[in-house]
């Protein structure tokens, strides 16, 4: 237990020195922090234009924004989740299998009584760690805008709803953390072991969505998941492919927590699904033999 | 020039023994193939709908004949756009990068400048590669989403539809071209790669992820699935009456996006294939009247990208001390 910890401190320090991570972050967090203000700004002029339209007599349909919660303000987050969020957990991750493979450090670190499952643990555990430091500061900018936008404090309800779209958006991003893990392990060039898992994600929020529900890749940047086409053979894709996005998957899940009434689906089907591919990935990395992690790089 | 030849054919070489590239190009390939195929499909069950609602009026001894869903051919290549949009310029990034960095890493600079070449032949060389490289990419591209909309949607092409198609592989091109000659430049002006591949990243997620995202979701006809105006049952020329009145919001949306080079490249290419509804079977003339900021906007980018690849990618930058 204590080389876990003692994996997960190196872990940490060697990210804060790290340059494109931090990059990375600023842009996630300046992101997050101006998403609340673009949801607002936008709401409010729907909700004018609505009123125009009213005062025209062009139309009796309702506001429709009347009934939102005041989280609905925090769907663009999701957005930036799947985009910056999942890049930026990739990049953390193949820079962390890298490091000690291009300063050639492995080999010392191996040779002091520590077991190839302890010390992936640790860069997991370490990661991770840095990561929930992230999303609870991201947090606490969503429910200060939120607040400060809807002029009342977020009360208890609302705020343990965002405590857990973020706790589910940990999940999601030590999900594509593994990946990154993985191919920064398994791949022989870094251009590679970066290039490999932002296919994969690609693949994973723009093809696999597109075949089953026929969304084009640009409307997937939308936060609220695709519509399924009924009929013809969309339905047996869609069932099929749909629990692989794993993208889609968390829009549902953050949608249904986050109380917006455009998303339906399973909470718990898609929690599972979250759920399940960072356990898939958990378990495939610690399973990683000594000889494969001391594989070395062609560049 | 001579110089300039032999260092393109020597990087057109290495381009095609790279199985990583070929991998990656091939995984674009498909990812375009499949959208035309997904939305051959959606118009197919769009089309079997409208023959059972058709059947079910007749049955129900109606005389009336709805108007039948029309399919215009070039409108199938809608994702196949965005995945070039989004993807190829990721996979283009990775290609100008590569052409530099191997150099870096394999430190054969030295070797190459004690050859008597001229002061741009390296640049020329290896961005001369990387177009040819693009536009034999491109034609196979082309080629294979053109086919798969004759084969699987089933489509006949006229002589303008061919043009379109030409003009949007010529966009296609430049644009996949500018972003690997950014990242040329980027490689060759870093001190060290690693700076260049993230300026190149963070560079790739702000101009074709975020920006054209923000603009998106400021346009209040998306804030309504199926759009507000069709929400609130408001036809056209009342809508744009109703918008007039917020031009303030939608000049800084607009603004926003157009300083996407991505969105310029979206505009004029959606234009070019009909996939804008308001462009749909016009004359190229009407198209050029329309779009052509957008298209000069696109083409004055991947100039000056190719000219930031030309004048960073010199002796004195690329054999400097690296840290």
């Amino acid at each position: 237990m204590t080389t876990v910890l003692t994996m997960a401190r190196q872990e940490l320090v060697a990210l804060r020195r790290e340059r494109l991570p931090l990059v990375l972050l600023i842009v996630f967090v300046v992101m997050v922090s101006v998403s609340s203000l673009i949801g607002w700004l936008t709401n409010t002029t729907v909700s004018n234009v609505w009123q125009k339209t009213v005062e025209a007599g062009l139309t009796q349909a309702p506001n429709p924004f009347t009934d939102v919660s005041a989280l609905y303000y925090a769907r663009n987050t999701v957005i930036y989740l799947v985009l910056i969020g999942a890049l930026m957990a990739i990049v953390v991750g193949v820079t962390s299998a890298m490091r000690d493979r291009k300063a050639r450090t492995l080999d010392l670190v191996l040779s002091r009584p520590i077991s190839v499952p302890a010390y992936l643990l640790g860069k997991l555990v370490g990661i991770g760690a840095w990561l929930a430091m992230i999303l609870a500061l991201v947090a606490v900018i969503s429910w200060t805008s939120i607040s400060v936008i809807t002029g009342a404090a977020l009360g208890p309800g609302e705020s343990a709803r965002l405590v857990a779209f973020y706790a589910v958006a940990w999940l999601l991003l030590q999900a594509f953390v593994t990946l990154g893990l993985l191919s920064g392990i398994y791949s022989a060039r870094e251009t590679t072991a970066l290039l490999v898992p932002i296919s994969i994600w690609s693949v994973v929020a723009f093809v696999l969505p597109q075949i089953g529900t026929s969304a084009n890749p640009v409307s997937l940047l939308n936060p609220v998941p695709s519509v399924i086409v009924p009929g013809g053979a969309f339905d047996t894709l869609n069932t099929v492919l749909s629990p692989l996005s794993v993208t889609e998957e968390f829009k549902t899940a953050s949608g249904l927590i986050l109380g917006n009434p455009e998303v339906t689906g399973s909470l718990p089907l898609s929690l599972f699904v979250i759920v399940l591919a960072f356990a898939v990935g958990a378990i495939v990395l610690l399973a990683t033999n000594r000889d494969r992690i001391r594989g070395a790089l062609r560049d | 020039m001579t110089s300039t030849l032999v260092i393109a054919r020597k990087e057109l070489l290495d381009l095609r023994r790279n199985r990583f590239l070929l991998a990656i190009l091939g995984f674009v390939l498909v990812a375009v193939v499949i959208s035309v195929v997904v939305s051959a499909t959606q118009f197919g069950t769009k089309l079997d709908d409208y023959n059972t609602y058709l059947d079910a009026l007749r049955a129900a001894g109606s005389t009336t004949t709805p108007a039948a869903p029309q399919l215009f051919p070039l409108q199938l290549l809608r994702g196949s756009i965005e995945y070039l949009e989004i993807l190829g310029a990721l996979f283009a990034i990775v290609m100008g990068y590569g052409t530099i960095a191997k150099e870096k890493q394999r430190a054969t600079l030295q070797l190459i400048y004690s050859r008597p070449i001229s002061r741009y032949s390296l640049a020329a060389g290896k961005l001369l590669a990387l177009a040819v490289a693009w536009l034999i990419a491109v034609a196979v591209i082309f080629g294979a989403v053109t086919a798969t909309v004759a084969i699987v949607g089933h489509a006949t092409f006229a002589p303008i539809d061919v043009q379109r198609l030409l003009v949007a592989a010529a966009t296609a091109w430049a644009y996949l071209l500018m972003w690997s000659a950014l990242a040329l430049g980027l490689a060759s002006s870093a001190r060290r790669l690693s700076t260049a591949l993230i300026v190149a990243l963070v560079l790739w997620l702000t101009v074709v992820l975020i920006i054209p995202q923000i603009g998106d979701t400021m346009d209040p006809d998306n804030q309504v699935p199926g759009g507000l105006f069709k929400s609130l049952q408001i036809a056209k020329p009342d809508e744009q009456a109703v918008l007039a009145n917020f031009a303030g919001f939608d000049s800084v949306r607009n603004g926003l996006e157009v300083s996407s080079i991505t969105k310029h490249y979206e505009r004029f290419t959606f234009a070019v294939l009909g996939i804008k509804d308001q462009y749909n079977q016009q004359p190229l003339a009407a198209v050029w009247t329309g779009t052509w900021n957008n298209a000069v906007s696109m083409w004055l980018a991947a100039l000056l990208a190719a000219a930031f690849a030309i004048f960073t990618t010199t002796r004195r930058k690329l054999l400097r001390r690296t840290t």
